[in-house]
């Protein structure tokens, strides 16, 4: 199979995959009660107004008042039209909600994610050329560190300690700060720092083990007795097969730690980012979003794994689609 | 005799984030349920002697503004900070108080009340009534401008909104069910006439005439078309660029999650009250304004300790630290939500044995009777709370006073500790199931002890600390036990605490009466019940409406009143009172027929009450303006900082 073909297989794939993944989600959405409403009648009562008004109301101000099977019609009609509705919790277009959510979060997950894969792979290099010394302890030990202290806790111990006593860092997220000026690298350092030294723990220790494997192979031996730098030695013979596994890790941990640590990380620093988006719209099912973001979460997913199959040959051109 | 309301007595501007808890119900009080703190204010303006003291809690109390005084620089931002983000700041929409603030900012409405809780006319000159309720004139100012291209706002606006949006069938709106059944029209250009479906001589209390200016022009097109999704989407009503100068601020933008932020409105209205109130002459006194959403509590506080904001919400435990830190003035702010013990009168309550105690009014004021409240308040709520005798807070102009009431649960000057275990003899006394004491023991006709299962939020850790406390008292002092639940409050709510609408008849006191109307809070007679079964909650503290008490209809208006999840039936003409209450031509009569409500509702106890707390507000000391008042933040835009 050609590339063309593989990624075309691929991609229609993951259009089924997340279909069937956006209309289990549909479905749990219409089955739960919608707390809005219950709500409402209960506001209703407390005024001395109709409840059952108030809950046709709020179902008609939601679009709940259609049966079931025409809401569904309309939701998968809207996805392959690309109108994703009215986010009800946030008075928006679901799509400019997830865009607005996408604007903040990526102004510290690029840089998180270009650091965690500079950092991990070096530190993991770095680590396995000075094997069982005290810098391979001590790299480890962060790692290790960076991996076990929740995100949550450090982001607020960092806070404490940078923000309120020694005041070297803001307390608030300004969203006002233009996006490329030394304010925003400033007020975005501290959870960039969390989210690296979180996500560097697991690329680092199998990035050390996979170059352990490498370094003594007959290839390096070959390359040392040529007389190469051990620089150009590590970056071309030992770095690049050990970046095939690794590309697996990392693409798999980013996408957790994207959906997971963002999110509370967001919540610490009052970043009005895409977690957040996300969460709240699952607190209030707010459908159409949770739909949208589910379907963004599932395209991320689904591109995140077809790039890392095709960085696979890239990296190890012994690897071909011939065989998939 | 004519009752007027005028715009000659004091005036200002800002919205009163307390008016939209006063509309909101318990939207706010799920919100606040479990996390209410006090107060030691005992300033509670209706002149009535409190009859007691509260624990010293020291927090700072600024003088308010002088509203004489010149008016002060105008320089750099007020920045607050709130917890939850906004669902929507349309106008026609908002339901939530956070986002009524951030309205407010932008958007005065009708008028509002200050710290006598007093009416102030703000783009209303006058709201009145001639004939003891029956019809209500009001006046808009003159001086009144929207944005281009939208010119004045008139009554012709005002009336065209109410009877459009507010009383039409097509466009469902938060503010619908306060215009139901009344008559409005426009009697000139800037006059309207608005007739209550019953008299009422507090119609403005009732919140019902307060709308935010929305100009005619730019909901025809909407009406017209029947559009009401158009209407909520609309981008105008959602940037609140039409508001011309009819706030003090302009809405400079609304990140969804990240907050608001705000320019000076060079052109406000209320600067040409200067010559009555020279501190509004050149006002607001802030280049910018911001809320900002932080929704992580340790995140909010250390903002404060910063420095980078003006203005925090504390949790009660955080009070005591903010009080003794110079750089922070606190403020406590009383509030009319009230921290209760619900008891479940319905078939599935009372699952200890056979039988319901707690249908029993001497039970029921045994309970009240057994729980020390300044224990409570100085323990649990860490003296930020008042003392809760009945379903009004003491600084309300409808609260009875002292001398009417038995103070449940004061051992000083109330009914306490061994008292309680006689009003329990009473009470076992009046049913048929053998329940007794064995010593200090409390026990069923099982011979075991009386164990009851109390619920409390699971993310309220003074929740957490109250229900030990409510247990620890009992079994002192009537000799039951408490089975602690942590529940979450959502699920309670639709479990617990709300059943689909059955209605049905029961017989009380010889007389037949029927559920014609139920709701989800109140389904039916006690048969009715909802899925789950529970004895004791403190998940939900509810409004007292202390502005309003007309309001309070809905708990207490007989069995079959719109809110009654705990299935009381009041054991006193409760309908007749609330006539009386609704005919009353004059202030005077309606503080008569209400104080017989509220010490009738202090005898029986439908919710055992235990304290009203207040709001622990954290402020920039620099900041002139909060007091600790209810109607704290009427006079914002004359707010300002001393450099």
């Amino acid at each position: 199979m050609g590339l063309a073909r593989y990624v075309a297989a691929r991609t229609i794939w993951a259009a089924l995959v997340s279909f069937i993944i956006v209309t289990v989600t549909f479905l749990l959405l219409a089955l739960a009660p919608n707390p809005s409403i219950s709500q409402a009648a209960t506001q209703a009562a407390l005024e001395g107004g109709d409840p059952a008004t108030a809950v046709e109301q709020q179902e008609q101000l939601r679009g709940l008042d259609q049966p079931l099977y025409v809401r569904y019609m309309d939701f998968v009609q809207g996805v392959y039209t690309l109108e994703w509705g009215w986010s009800q919790n946030r008075a928006q277009p679901v799509t400019e909600a997830l865009w607005q959510g996408i604007y903040y979060t990526a102004q510290y997950s690029i840089p998180w994610t270009i650091l965690t894969l500079i950092i991990g792979p070096l530190v993991g290099l770095y680590s396995a050329a000075n094997m069982y010394s005290w810098k391979d302890h001590l790299a480890t030990g962060f790692a290790f560190f960076g991996w076990a202290i929740p995100n949550f806790f450090f982001g607020i111990i960092l806070l404490v300690i940078f923000g309120v006593w020694l005041q070297w860092f803001p307390i608030q997220y300004d969203t006002s700060v233009p996006v490329f000026s030394l304010a925003n690298a400033h007020q975005l350092f501290l959870p960039v720092f969390v989210l690296v030294t979180g996500s560097i723990g697991a690329v680092m220790r199998v990035s050390r083990n996979e170059s352990a494997e490498f370094q003594n192979a007959d290839f390096m031996k070959t390359a040392k007795a040529k007389g190469v730098s051990p620089t150009r030695a590590y970056a071309y013979h030992v770095m690049r097969p050990t970046m095939v596994p690794l590309s697996t890790t990392i693409v798999s941990q980013l996408l957790v730690i994207f959906l997971g640590s963002s999110l509370l990380i967001e919540i610490v620093f009052g970043i009005p980012g895409l977690g957040r988006v996300t969460f709240d719209a699952l607190i209030n099912q707010d459908t159409n979003l949770v739909l949208g973001a589910t379907l963004l979460f599932t395209f991320i997913a689904v591109i995140g794994n077809l790039i890392e199959d095709l960085v696979f040959t890239i990296m190890d051109p012994r690897i071909s689609f011939d065989d998939r | 005799m004519p009752r007027r309301i005028s715009s000659k007595g004091n005036h200002a501007s800002g919205i009163n984030r307390r008016e939209w808890l006063g509309m909101l119900g318990v939207g706010s009080t799920m919100a606040l349920a479990g996390c209410l703190g006090g107060d030691d204010d005992d300033d509670d303006g209706d002149g009535d002697d409190d009859g007691e003291d509260a624990p010293e809690a020291g927090a700072d109390e600024p003088d308010p503004l002088d509203l004489s005084q010149d008016p002060p620089e105008v320089s750099g931002e007020y920045h607050a900070t709130q917890a939850s983000s906004f669902d929507t700041i349309n106008p026609i929409y908002n339901t939530e108080a956070g986002a009524g603030t951030a309205i407010g900012y932008a958007l005065d409405q009708g008028y509002t009340f200050d710290f006598d809780n007093e009416v102030v006319p703000l783009l209303f000159e006058d709201i009145y009534t001639e004939d003891e309720g029956e019809t209500w004139v009001i006046e808009f100012r003159d001086n009144l401008e929207f944005s281009d291209p939208y010119g004045q706002y008139t009554a012709e606006d005002y009336v065209y909104y109410v009877q459009e949006i507010h009383q039409s069938d097509t466009f469902p709106s938060a503010n619908s069910p306060d215009w139901a059944g009344v008559e409005i029209e426009q009697t000139g250009e800037l006059e309207a006439v608005a007739t209550p479906p019953n008299p009422n001589i507090i119609w403005p209390e009732t919140f019902a005439p307060l709308e935010y200016p929305i100009p005619k022009e730019l909901l025809e097109p909407y009406v017209d078309a029947e559009d009401s999704e158009g209407l909520q989407q609309d981008e105008e009503l959602l940037d609140l660029s039409f508001n011309g100068n009819l706030g003090p601020y302009n809405l400079e933008e609304w990140i969804r999650d990240g907050g608001t932020q705000y320019s000076r409105n060079d052109e406000y209205y209320l600067r040409d009250l200067a010559d009555e109130y020279p501190m509004f002459g050149e006002a607001p006194y802030f280049e910018t304004a911001q809320i900002e959403i932080i929704e992580e509590e340790s995140s909010r506080i250390a903002a404060i300790e910063t420095g980078e904001t003006d203005n925090v919400p504390l949790p009660p435990d955080r009070g005591e630290q903010f009080i003794e830190d110079e750089d922070t003035m606190v403020v406590l702010e009383p509030t009319p939500f009230n921290t209760i013990l619900s008891v479940n009168m319905r078939d599935n309550g009372w699952t200890a044995g056979p039988g319901n105690l707690f249908r029993v009014k001497e039970f029921r004021q045994a309970l009240a009777a057994a729980i020390d409240k300044f224990e409570y308040i100085e323990g649990i709520a860490n003296g930020f709370a008042d003392p809760h005798y009945t379903w009004q807070p003491e600084f309300s102009e409808w609260f009875p006073g002292t001398d009417d009431l038995t103070l449940w649960g004061n051992p000083e000057e109330g009914v306490y500790g061994e008292e309680a275990r006689d009003l329990v003899e009473e009470a076992l006394d009046q049913i048929d199931e053998d329940y007794s004491y064995d010593g200090d023991v409390l026990v069923g006709p099982d011979d075991n002890q009386v164990e009851l299962e109390i619920y409390y939020n699971a993310a309220s850790d003074t929740q957490e600390l109250a229900v030990d406390f409510y247990n620890n008292q009992l079994e002192q002092n009537i000799g039951i036990t408490l089975d602690t639940n942590a529940i979450d409050g959502t699920t309670f709510s639709e479990n617990y605490w709300s059943a689909d609408p059955e209605g049905g008849t029961d017989t009380i006191d010889g007389e037949e009466v029927e559920w014609d109307a139920p709701t989800p809070n109140n389904p039916g007679p006690r048969s009715v019940t909802p899925d789950e079964e529970w004895d004791m909650a403190t998940i939900f503290g509810l409004n007292t409406y202390p502005r309003n008490p007309l309001t309070n209809d809905v708990f207490f208006e007989g069995p079959n009143s719109s809110y009654n999840p705990v299935g009381y039936y009041p054991e006193f003409d409760a309908e007749g009172i609330i006539q009386n209450m609704r005919n009353a031509g004059t202030r005077d009569e309606l503080r008569d027929a209400a104080a017989e409500l509220f010490a009738n509702l202090n005898e029986e106890q439908p919710y055992i009450m235990i304290s009203f707390g207040d709001d622990i507000e954290a402020y920039n000391p620099a900041v002139r303006g909060p007091v600790p008042e209810f109607s704290n933040g009427w006079d914002f835009p004359a707010w300002h900082k001393d450099e």
